[in-house]
């Protein structure tokens, strides 16, 4: 007789396996978090330290290091599935769909994470100005959410087989919806709440496309690896 | 030579229509008046615009075979999409190159940051990355589904693409074709567009068709490789019989 585990414990599972390999090795701690901060301290070196510039320019730059420094953060070594992780997880009955709900959470915990401590670094070093924060609160975790379905999306349609090193490439173009919600929702009128709550929209239809998709394709894409 | 490759290398009535198409699009495209404003730059629209255009539908098939192949397996579905995809990106280039042929004279430089430029070379790089991701796995099947999945999330960029002229108004004008209010335009200017999307269309499904074709026997060669059906050293050897039998 076969016994149907519920799914919210094998989604907890699988993000709870995920960020303890993170917790161990560290690698988005000691690695992609400095690279990341490093990117934003050298871009000024580069293209003046103008001060005023820099404050203008300052919340474009940090979205572009949470995209391509992101996409680092969801191909993590510490989240890539091996051959027997794969194997054990369907010896088990994990359900694809959860496994791929898991681990978009694993992901968006520590994306959210990358995207709290980068924020604060580019405030400092730029001299962004806060007055909009209460939408960050919106912004930056819808942005982690699409970012964290997306790279776990493009992970498993190019796991294995030399094509893991390809998700920074598919990942970075069909991610320009989230780019272009977060930075034009901080460009908005603020005058005009309605500008800034249709990118917020944008960026929370995109995530939910990329739930639905990742969800429906879980199966058909685990059955390949 | 079978009969079946003779077949395939001789010139369909889909060639020819593609290639009076393209005669006679060309052929309008000069002759038509030139434009108002512009003069005869504008002659370069009637292939940029029917490209891109092109390229959208190219991408919708490739959007179509992936999910069929999903839904069936059936390969023909997967050649579908391969074959689309190729052809859009081909197209999705020449969009590229002749609008900046057309910037120069017109905005003084090749490229600029609009967002209709920005997003239609995202847009190129998108589809690039699905043919790398088919060349970066080996496995047929695995291949196949999921280049499918990716076709899927790649086509949420078109919209993006088109609609980016109306949603960020800068140097681009708006859509020519495909655009949510009556479109103006005099009638051989119009007639000059129609007839580039035909031949262009025509251009890219005699394209797809080959291309179709090319992946069926890759794919064949690719199953014959892998499953070794040629002849093996141990069918030469029979079994031991008599001398003199």
């Amino acid at each position: 007789m076969s016994t149907q585990v519920a799914l919210w414990p094998q989604i907890r599972a699988v993000a709870g396996r995920d960020l303890l390999r993170e917790r161990r090795r560290g690698e988005v701690t000691w690695v992609t978090l400095p690279f990341g901060a490093i990117a934003l301290l050298l871009i000024p070196l580069a293209i003046g330290i103008d001060a005023p510039t820099l404050r203008n320019i300052g919340p474009g730059l940090y979205w572009i290091v949470v995209l391509l420094f992101g996409v680092l953060v969801t191909v993590r070594r510490t989240g890539a599935a091996s051959d027997a992780d794969s194997a054990l997880s369907a010896r088990l009955g994990i359900d694809p769909g959860a496994a791929f709900i898991g681990k978009s959470l694993a992901n968006l915990g520590l994306l959210l994470a990358f995207q709290i401590v980068v924020g604060a670094v580019a405030v400092v070093l730029y001299d962004i100005p806060l007055d909009r924060w209460p939408w960050l609160f919106v912004i930056i975790p819808a942005a982690g959410v699409g970012l964290a379905l997306l790279g776990t999306l493009a992970g498993s349609i190019a796991a294995g087989s030399g094509g893991s090193n390809l998700v920074p490439f598919l990942v970075a173009p069909l991610a320009i919806p989230l780019l272009l919600g977060a930075t034009q929702a901080l460009d908005a009128d603020l005058s005009d709440g309605n500008g800034i709550l249709a990118w917020v929209l944008l960026m929370l239809f995109v995530d939910l496309v990329l739930a639905v998709v990742g969800v429906l394709t879980a199966r058909p894409l685990q059955e390949t690896q | 030579m079978t009969g079946s490759q003779q077949t395939a290398q001789r010139r369909s009535w889909l060639d020819t229509a593609a290639l009076v198409a393209l005669v006679g699009s060309l052929g309008m495209a000069f002759l038509t008046p030139a434009e108002a404003t512009q003069g005869n730059v504008a002659r370069l629209f009637y292939i940029h615009v029917p490209s891109i255009l092109v390229a959208y539908l190219c991408f919708t098939v490739t959007l179509v075979g992936g999910v069929a192949y999903l839904v069936t397996k059936r390969r023909g579905w997967d050649h579908l999409a391969l074959a689309s995809a190729e052809v859009g990106v081909v197209f999705t280039g020449l969009t590229i190159a002749i609008g900046m042929i057309w910037a120069k004279p017109t905005w003084g430089v090749y490229w600029t940051w609009s967002a209709r430029l920005t997003l239609t070379a995202v847009l190129f790089f998108t589809y690039l990355g699905y043919l790398a991701l088919r060349r970066a796995i080996e496995d047929p099947g695995a291949r196949a589904q999921r280049a499918a999945v990716f076709g899927i999330l790649s086509i949420a960029l078109i919209p993006i693409v088109h609609f980016s002229v109306l949603w960020w108004r800068d140097v681009h004008q708006p859509p020519t074709l495909l655009r949510p209010d009556e479109m103006q335009m005099d009638t051989p200017l119009l007639l000059a567009f129609y007839a580039g999307m035909i031949a262009y269309a025509l251009v890219a499904a005699a394209l797809i068709r080959r291309r179709y074709r090319l992946a069926d026997l890759e794919h064949r060669v690719e199953v014959a490789t892998r499953t070794g059906s040629g002849v093996i050293a141990g069918d030469a050897v029979a079994a031991p019989t008599l001398e003199g039998r």
